[in-house]
């Protein structure tokens, strides 16, 4: 942890709109907004205004500036392939929540493994990160730490303001850019407890188990994938190519959605997943066991939104002894 | 920002020739340029690649034939969909895209010194055709090779003159079997009617020290691990090519999850023993 290197390390609400001006210096500043249909997303801060740091959460987290629902991957032209242009923006998004940390954590652990890949890393490396504190509510259940700094820069709600500390040296950057806004911590920051997550790694024969609950899931589930599309942390695409009118084609990568009944199809008219029994065991394998590399690793980090997007109210987490629950909640 | 290389990005080929095998199949003979060539030298049996047919996509086929011997590669592909259409619709010169080789193939050295039984259903005869190829080609390291192989109808039954000039030559066992059979008209190659697990109940061989390689439909696996095992087939020796549809080849689409694990990286080859407790994967 490098938040002593900042020196001043507070920062008074009086000075927030001038350190949001600031930090406009180092790319498009992006943060929770509320639209017009009353949903919370993040957006540009065209005007400072439109910024609501007292958001629950978004509806869509924030893998959409690193995953957008549909990118082009390839063209097709003149008899060969080769790799589309990549997007070199730089945007700050200012006002992310530890678990949506979490959640680009856990998304640079995939596409950042070998062989990297390119899209994500492009946008990775021009989106700069600035956590900030929060309140959970009813739909949280995460115990990360209500303060880590997971990203370039966090801020810790105090009386009055909020504490900086630099987890990158980017972070350091911006507080050393913002200096005279910034004034001598009242305490020393504390020491950044270790994240942990709500829910442990999962036996992976839970899914055959003869739990009752995954009948009345499967019986309840609409398979609108509404709980995927709003995860931080599912990340699986379909790719798609489709012909040009000038003879070359576009190879697509888009969100898909292991609900989707097609998820499991193979040519021919087999599926792997034909039934919701089988693709809610599907993502409850994805999400609390992990697949292959990433076998025992929990990719839930407790942002609440399938339960608070699902219209049939499923919570997965119901299976896991002390999971959920009134009885079972975590601490 | 982008010069990292792009694992999406196919190499170059061009489709040489096409030779009908039944009426929605067919043998697709490509040149692979010469990065595409380099890549595939590391290719093992079971293995497969992405096929890109621009304009239509890409899918995940199993080469039939050990690529890059002659320069070039032979894919049998089913006429199933979109991009296997285009594919067949398309003329010889036509550029194509190859990445790969992606998974696991058969365990070909942990194999040599024992003998094979491949078991194909269908369509399963590609990868395993392949695979028969290394086998002879390194004929002495193995020990009998054994092909028995499924076919609904005589006409689906495909590479039959090949298999059959191939028995005769004595490099290996051949048993046919189709599901159903017209009258077959006399002079005209027969073979038996009735499935691979009939086939298979009535065959000796020394179970304790065969692989058993297996490929086809899913209902065929279901009903074959049992007989295998009861034959006396060890569960890390019976291998299964299995079928999922893999989106991006490299771990990352997660469309091919068999239990926790992937069928493009992990498999598409996996040992019986590997599949014991997943119920889902046959």
């Amino acid at each position: 942890m490098r938040a002593q290197a900042l020196g001043k390390t507070y920062l008074e609400n009086s000075k927030l709109d001038a350190f949001l001006e600031r930090l406009r210096r180092f790319g498009a500043l992006h943060g929770p907004t509320v639209s017009d249909a009353g949903v919370a997303c993040f957006s540009p801060l065209v005007e400072l205004a439109t910024l609501r740091l007292d958001y629950g959460r978004t509806l869509v987290p924030p893998k959409k500036y690193l995953l957008p629902f549909r990118e082009e991957l390839l063209q097709f032209q003149d008899g060969s392939y080769r790799s589309a242009a990549a997007a070199d923006r730089e945007v700050v998004l200012f006002g992310v929540h530890p678990c949506d940390l979490a959640g680009i954590a856990y998304l640079d652990t995939v596409f950042l493994s070998d062989p990297p890949d390119p899209g994500y890393a492009a946008r990775r490396a021009g989106l700069t990160l600035i956590g900030i504190s929060c309140e959970p509510d009813d739909y949280c259940f995460c115990t990360e730490a209500p303060e880590r700094a997971d990203c370039d820069l966090f801020l810790s709600a105090r009386e009055g303001g909020y504490l900086l500390q630099a987890g990158t040296p980017r972070g350091e950057a911006i507080g050393s850019a913002a200096r005279e806004l910034l004034a001598q911590a009242p305490l020393p920051p504390p020491a950044p407890p270790r994240a942990r997550r709500a829910i442990a790694p999962q036996d992976p024969q839970l899914r055959f188990s003869e739990h009752p609950l995954w009948e009345r899931f499967a019986e309840l589930c609409l398979s609108c994938g509404a709980c995927s599309v709003c995860c931080p942390t599912c990340y699986c695409f379909d790719v798609r190519e489709y012909p040009r009118l000038s003879g070359g084609s576009g190879r697509l990568r888009e969100w898909d959605n292991c609900l989707f009944k097609n998820h499991g199809a193979v040519a021919g008219s087999a599926n792997f997943r034909a039934s919701r029994l089988e693709r809610l065991r599907y993502r409850f394998l994805h999400k609390f066991c992990g697949f292959s590399p990433l076998q025992g690793m929990v990719s839930c980090v407790g942002c609440g939104r399938c339960k608070s997007a699902c219209p049939v109210e499923i919570d997965l987490r119901e299976l896991i002894p002390g999971g959920a629950g009134p009885e079972g909640g975590p601490p | 920002m982008r010069s990292l290389p792009d694992p999406h990005l196919p190499h170059p080929a061009t489709l040489l020739e096409r030779r009908q095998l039944s009426a929605d199949t067919a043998l697709f003979r490509v040149a692979p340029a010469p990065a595409a060539l380099a890549a595939l030298a590391r290719f093992v049996p079971g293995q497969f690649v992405q096929l890109s047919v621009p304009g239509a996509g890409e899918v995940p086929i199993s080469p039939a034939d050990l690529p890059g011997e002659d320069g070039t590669l032979e894919l049998c592909v089913r006429r199933v969909g979109h991009v296997t259409k285009l594919l067949h619709d398309a003329l010889p010169g036509q550029p194509l895209g190859l990445r790969g080789p992606f998974g696991t193939g058969f365990p070909v050295r942990e194999m040599a010194g024992s003998p094979v039984l491949l078991l194909a259903g269908g369509l399963g005869i590609a990868p395993l055709r392949s695979l028969l190829f290394h086998l002879l080609r390194h004929r002495d390291d193995f020990g009998e090779i054994t092909l028995m192989y499924g076919a609904r109808q005589p006409e689906l039954m495909l590479f039959r003159e090949e298999l059959v000039a191939l028995a005769a030559g004595g490099a290996l066992r051949l048993f046919l079997t189709v599901d159903f059979a017209p009258l077959q008209p006399a002079g005209d190659f027969s073979c038996a009617v009735g499935l691979l697990p009939d086939l298979l109940q009535g065959f000796r061989f020394d179970a304790g020290r065969s692989f058993a390689a297996v490929c086809g439909p899913p209902a065929l696996y279901r009903c074959l691990v049992g007989e295998l095992q009861g034959a006396g087939v060890a569960p890390g020796r019976i291998l299964l090519s299995l079928e999922r549809r893999m989106r991006c080849g490299i771990g990352r689409c997660c469309h091919c999850a068999v239990g926790q694990l992937l069928c493009c990286t992990d498999g598409p080859v996996f040992r019986l023993s590997e599949l014991a407790s997943i119920p889902e994967a046959l």
